[in-house]
Parts: C-alpha cells; sequence; structure tokens
C-alpha cells in the first residue's frame, strides 16, 4: 500500500466532495449555500496543492496544476463573499450569491478532473 | 529572398519607365488644360483630380469624366493619351505574368522556399543526396525515429511527387543540380545551420555521389558523409579523404554471405539485428559447401566469386562475356538461362548458384531453369528494380541480392543507432560463444518478429531517475531499468542490452548487475512496447528508485519529509 496515494486521494476527493455539497442546491437560494462548507472545501483544497508540491513527475505536475485553479476559483469566490459580507453596504444579495456559487462550480469541475486524473493514474502504474 | 526582389526589379525596370513617362504626361496635361464647371466657367483641374482620373483611364476602369463633364480640348487630350496609357499598362502586368511562369524565376522562388524550410528546421536532419528507391527508404526510416531530412534531387519529377505522399509533403525539397556547392551550402553545409547532423550521398551515380562528399568533407570536415559507391576505386577514393562510410552493396551482401558460409550464428544475429523491424525472423541459414555455379561475374558476381575463393569454395562461372570466361579454365560461354549452359556447367553436381546478372528477368529465368535441373540447389538472386520484389519472393529464392534494401538499411543503421555498428564489428571478431549468447538472449525476448533498436543516453531529462537515485545513495543496476516499471506482475521487458558504452570503455552484452551512471550510452534490441516503458521509467524521477527499493517512493515534498523523519 502506498500511503502517499492514501493521503493524496483522500484530499483530492474530500476537496470535491465539499465542493459539491456547496454547489448543490439553487443558485441565488442562500439556504442552500453554507459558508463555512465553501471555507472548508477551500482548506482542503489547499492542503491537496500542498501534498503536490516538489513532485517532478508528469502527473503530478498536472495534478498540481488542476488543484491550482480550484485553489484560485475557491480563493476568488471566498473573497467575494467576505467583501460583501463586511466591506459592501449591500451585502450577500442573491446576485452575489448567485456569482460566488458560479464560481464554486468551476472549482468543482476542477476537482472532478484531478479526481479522474488520480484514477487514471492508478490504473496506469500498478506499483 | 534577394535574389526574388532583385529579379523582379530587373524585369520590370522597362514596363515601369514607360509607365511612368506616359502618366506623367498624362498628369501634366490634364492639369495644364482648362475645364470649365457646370455654369460654363473655366476652372483649374488640380494634380489629385488629375491623377485620379488618368489612373481610372489608364486602368481602363473608367468611371467617367472627372472631376467636371470634359470640354473638347480635354476629350481631345484623353482620346490621344488613354492608348498609350492602356498599352503600358498591358505591358507591365503581361511582363509581371510572363514573370511568375518564367522557369528561371520559379527555380529561384522554390530555392528560396527550399532555404526557408531548412533554416526553419528545429531539430537534427540529414541532407538527403538523390531520392530514388533508397532516399526513399532511408528517409522514411529517418522520419520514422524523428530525424528530419533535406532532399535535394536532380529529377524534377521525383520532387514534384513528393508533395503527393503524405510522408514526405513537408520535407524540404529542391530540384537541383545535386554537385552544387552552394545548394549543398543551403542544405545545411552552411556553418549557421546548427541542426544538420550529415550527409546522405546516394544517387545512382558514382562520380556524382564522390563529388558531393568531397565538397561536404572539403566545406565541413566535421560533419560525417555517408556515401554509397559501387566500384571499388570510388570505394578506395572515398575512404582517402575521410568519407566516413561508404556503402557499396555489394561488398556488403558478398561479405555477408561469407559469413554465412563460416559462421550461420553470427549471420544469424547479424540478420536479426539489421532486418526492418517487425519483420519475420530468419531461420538458420547454411549455404552448403561444394561447388558453385556463377552466373555473370560483373560487379556482383566478382565479389561473390572473391568470397568462395576465400573460404575455398570451388564454382564454375557462366558470363555472356569471351575475355572473362577466357580468364578462368573451365568457364562456359553463355548467359546461363537456358539449359543446354546450365547441363555444360554441370548442374547436377552443383551445390549452390548464384544468378548475378544486371538483367532482373535474366536471372529470374536463371533461377527457374536452374531449380528445374537441380531442384536441391541453394540459390543465390541478384535483384536490380525494386518493382520486382513479389517476383523475387516468390521464385523461391534463399538469398537475394536486393541493392537499394541493403543500402538503406546499412545507412540507416549508422545514422540512427551509431552504436549499432560498433556492436556488429565487435560480434564478426568474437568467438562463436559470444554469438550464441546473443542469439540465445535475443530468441528469448523476441518472440519471432526482428526487434527494434534504440541507444538510450543517460542525460539531461532521461536521467531524472537516475539523478534522484545517486542522490539517495542508491545505486540503478541494468536489471532494474530493464523490468517492468508500471507492471510488475508483467515481469521483464522484451529486450536485450547489447551495449554499454561509458566514456571509452565499452562493455559487450552487460550483466543485469551493471551499475548505471549519468552520460552512459546504452544499445537496446526488443520490442516497441519495452522502449517506451523503460523511457518512461527514465524519464520519472521516482520511478527507477521505487523499482530498485521495492517500495513507492514518496513523490511530493511534505511525504519526502515525514517519510525521512520517521526513518532517522
Amino acid at each position: 500500500m502506498n500511503l502517499e496515494k492514501v493521503i493524496f486521494g483522500f484530499f483530492i476527493v474530500l476537496a470535491a466532495t465539499l465542493n459539491f455539497g456547496f454547489f448543490l442546491g439553487d443558485i441565488d437560494n442562500p439556504d442552500h449555500h453554507h459558508a463555512i462548507e465553501l471555507g472548508a472545501a477551500l482548506a482542503v483544497s489547499l492542503i491537496a496543492t500542498i501534498m503536490k508540491f516538489g513532485d517532478r513527475s508528469q502527473m503530478g505536475a498536472i495534478l498540481l496544476a488542476t488543484s491550482l485553479v480550484a485553489d484560485l476559483q475557491l480563493l476568488v469566490a471566498v473573497s467575494v463573499w467576505a467583501w460583501a459580507a463586511h466591506v459592501s453596504d449591500f451585502g450577500v444579495t442573491s446576485e452575489v450569491l448567485a456569482s460566488i456559487v458560479s464560481l464554486s462550480g468551476g472549482a468543482l469541475l476542477a476537482n472532478l478532473v484531478s479526481v479522474t486524473l488520480l484514477v487514471a493514474e492508478t490504473i496506469m502504474i500498478r506499483r | 529572398m534577394n535574389d526574388i526582389v532583385w529579379l523582379t526589379m530587373r524585369r520590370m525596370r522597362t514596363p515601369l519607365i514607360a509607365l511612368i513617362l506616359v502618366y506623367t504626361f498624362s498628369v501634366m496635361g490634364m492639369v495644364l488644360i482648362p475645364g470649365e464647371d457646370a455654369a460654363g466657367k473655366p476652372i483649374q483641374v488640380g494634380f489629385l483630380d488629375a491623377a485620379y482620373y488618368v489612373a481610372i483611364m489608364a486602368t481602363t476602369i473608367g468611371f467617367g469624366e472627372y472631376p467636371t463633364a470634359f470640354t473638347h480640348a480635354q476629350r481631345l487630350f484623353a482620346y490621344f493619351v488613354l492608348f498609350p496609357n492602356v498599352v503600358s499598362w498591358l505591358y507591365a502586368i503581361g511582363t509581371i505574368i510572363s514573370l511568375f511562369v518564367d522557369p528561371q524565376f520559379r527555380a529561384v522562388l522554390m530555392r528560396s522556399r527550399f532555404s526557408r524550410r531548412v533554416r526553419r528546421m528545429t531539430g537534427g536532419y540529414y541532407i538527403v543526396c538523390g531520392f530514388g528507391n533508397t532516399g526513399r527508404m532511408i528517409a522514411r526510416g529517418l522520419l520514422r525515429r524523428g530525424i528530419g531530412a533535406a532532399v535535394l534531387e536532380r529529377e524534377q519529377s521525383i520532387v514534384q511527387s513528393m508533395a503527393l505522399d503524405s510522408d514526405f509533403a513537408n520535407l524540404p525539397a529542391l530540384t537541383a543540380d545535386v554537385t552544387d556547392r552552394r545548394l549543398l551550402d543551403m542544405a545545411g553545409l552552411d556553418k549557421n545551420l546548427p541542426h544538420c547532423l550529415g550527409v546522405l550521398a546516394i544517387t545512382d551515380d558514382d562520380h556524382v555521389n564522390l563529388t558531393i562528399a568531397i565538397t561536404a568533407k572539403l566545406l565541413r570536415p566535421d560533419l560525417p558523409v555517408l556515401a554509397r559507391a559501387e566500384t571499388q576505386r570510388v570505394v578506395d577514393n572515398m575512404a582517402s579523404f575521410g568519407t566516413d562510410l561508404t556503402v557499396d552493396p555489394y561488398t556488403i551482401f558478398a561479405k555477408r554471405f561469407g559469413l554465412a558460409l563460416v559462421s550461420p550464428v553470427k549471420y544469424l544475429v547479424q540478420d536479426w539485428l539489421i532486418s526492418v523491424p517487425g519483420s519475420q525472423l530468419r531461420k538458420e541459414l547454411k549455404p552448403p559447401n561444394g561447388r558453385w555455379i556463377i552466373c555473370g561475374v560483373g560487379r556482383f558476381g566478382s565479389r561473390m566469386a572473391r568470397i568462395l575463393d576465400e573460404s575455398d569454395e570451388p564454382y564454375t562461372i557462366i558470363d555472356v562475356h569471351p575475355d572473362r570466361v577466357q580468364s578462368r579454365p573451365g568457364s562456359v560461354l553463355g548467359r546461363g538461362t537456358e539449359a543446354t549452359t546450365l547441363r555444360e556447367a554441370e548442374i547436377e553436381s552443383a551445390v549452390g548458384i548464384i544468378a548475378g546478372t544486371g538483367d532482373d528477368v535474366d536471372n529470374l529465368s536463371i533461377v527457374m531453369t536452374a531449380r528445374e535441373l537441380n531442384p536441391g540447389l541453394f540459390v543465390v538472386a541478384r535483384q536490380e528494380n525494386p518493382l520486382n520484389d513479389q517476383l523475387f519472393d516468390s521464385s523461391g529464392a534463399d538469398l537475394i541480392a536486393r541493392r537499394s534494401l541493403i543500402v538503406a538499411r546499412r545507412m540507416l543503421a549508422v545514422a540512427t543507432t551509431p552504436l549499432l555498428p560498433v556492436f556488429l564489428d565487435h560480434l564478426l571478431n568474437q568467438d562463436e560463444r559470444f554469438a550464441r549468447t546473443a542469439r540465445h538472449r535475443l530468441e528469448s525476448v523476441l518472440g519471432g518478429r526482428s526487434p527494434g533498436l534504440w541507444t538510450v543516453r543517460l542525460s539531461g531529462e532521461w536521467c531524472n531517475s537516475i539523478r534522484e537515485a545517486e542522490r539517495e545513495g542508491i545505486s540503478i543496476r541494468l536489471n532494474h531499468l530493464e523490468e517492468n516499471a508500471r507492471f510488475p506482475s508483467e515481469g521483464k521487458l522484451p529486450c536485450v542490452c547489447l551495449l554499454l558504452e561509458r566514456g571509452s570503455l565499452r562493455t559487450f552484452l552487460p550483466g543485469p548487475e551493471e551499475r548505471l551512471r549519468e552520460g552512459d550510452r546504452l544499445l537496446f534490441a526488443g520490442r516497441d512496447s519495452a522502449r517506451r516503458e523503460m523511457l518512461f521509467a527514465l524519464r520519472e524521477p521516482t520511478v527507477l528508485v521505487s523499482v530498485a527499493t521495492g517500495r513507492p517512493r514518496p513523490r511530493g515534498a511534505v511525504m519526502r519529509y515525514l517519510a525521512r523523519r520517521r526513518s532517522s
């Protein structure tokens, strides 16, 4: 058993599931989307990225790229939320929420690519 | 590019001067002659209006009288200048069109396009002089191994037909006198073209090949020159000024035939390594000892005769030239295609026949007649025209000397796997035991198909894995490289390491415990799948370390740090 694979697989799949949970629901309904879930998705995604630091294999490079994309999307989503809630004077309206959720939808796509790559690598290299 | 501009300017000089004179005169006239406006008041036509009017008149576009309706004086002037204007326009346009279809101009255009394509080459390439059957085979082989080619060929129709072949459509190719120094310069002898790997002189004319070889060696002594030559005189001449490889197809074939006579195992191993990858492996071949018959002792037959002399085999000559027959007692005058001549040479008691005339049909006829008279004969046939491949294949000849194939194989081997000739030389000079070991190892991995060959140089990105192992203090051995790194359950990769070169040290058929170091060069023979797996293992940084230690190695920096903490 490859311990590194277990840990990395855990984080990459958890990032995808958390993100999916946040994304699910009406796009502009605040009852369907919780801030803590978004924050957790971001944190897990960042950890998955750090796990790929220093991996110079080809698959490692692509996985690093996809998880960086997910990080970026989630980071922007969180920033928009924070700005709307604390800086702007209109608060988290349904328009703002819609753009936050669509950003997390982009991150979800990147997460799915990561998971697919992980599966492909596992099938391709049986060592 | 400069040539094109210069040629255009020179041809266009007269028409342009005529055009400018007529145009200027017409514009001046239009400006000087007063017009009148709608109210009948005289007006002066400006330069812009006049130039505009003359332009639309001369080009026969004719939007009408401009800027106002003309007076009679204006009309009269326009009437007189109209014809010279149109004529000088047509003259200029005609000259340009005739320039485009001019053969000289087209040649300049093709040359500049060739030069541009050569300069845009990004990877290594060979200059291929002569694109007959041999050139075609070599170019295809080079491209398959990721090496480019710049083609110079005398026949225009061959260069034109290249555009129709999808393999060659993107090669820079030029119809040209292949001995022209400037063209060779343009194709890659110029020192500013860093990607040129060497020159292949493979036209069907020995003298042309000689000229190319001399030119290349004089201009760029550092570039390898591989040339084809079919007479001993030219071979010696080429060797005298340092041509790196002269390929004389008949001598090569005769030598291989000689090898088969002395050592069938060495012949077999050599044949496997130089045949087209993926083709059926040749079974063991043993030319019998006894009296041979040689039909035709020209360039081919005489070399075969010398080999038979060297191995003390008796032979009888059949030839149409009386002087050749007279020089050896017991020879028979004739073509060898008729049963009577063959009987006269006592074919019934011969062990083998060599059909070596310069004519394919004659050779086929000799083979058929001889086999009818003595079915047990060992038959060697010479084939000149590659279109007759199938005829010779079905003739039942045991060995076929195909000129262009022999040249193409030898040149490709030297150009793409420079270590192979080193190995083959060693094979010839070693005892039978070495050949038997090589045969045994090859046989166990090949599965009945001839192997692909590849050279691995452990440097740059192909050394990632080995460098990583060195940092960890783990030594990577040859057997690690020969293991399937992705699927351990599949066992060893189907390949054999023929040669390991480290600096000036060469190890032939190295053992599995041989340690690999950065900078080593390895020659492998095996199936293509083995090559892909091997290159994968070499490029990925951690794969070989995992194979060597038997444990998956952490790839990320965090996991590596944790692993180190735990082990210390």
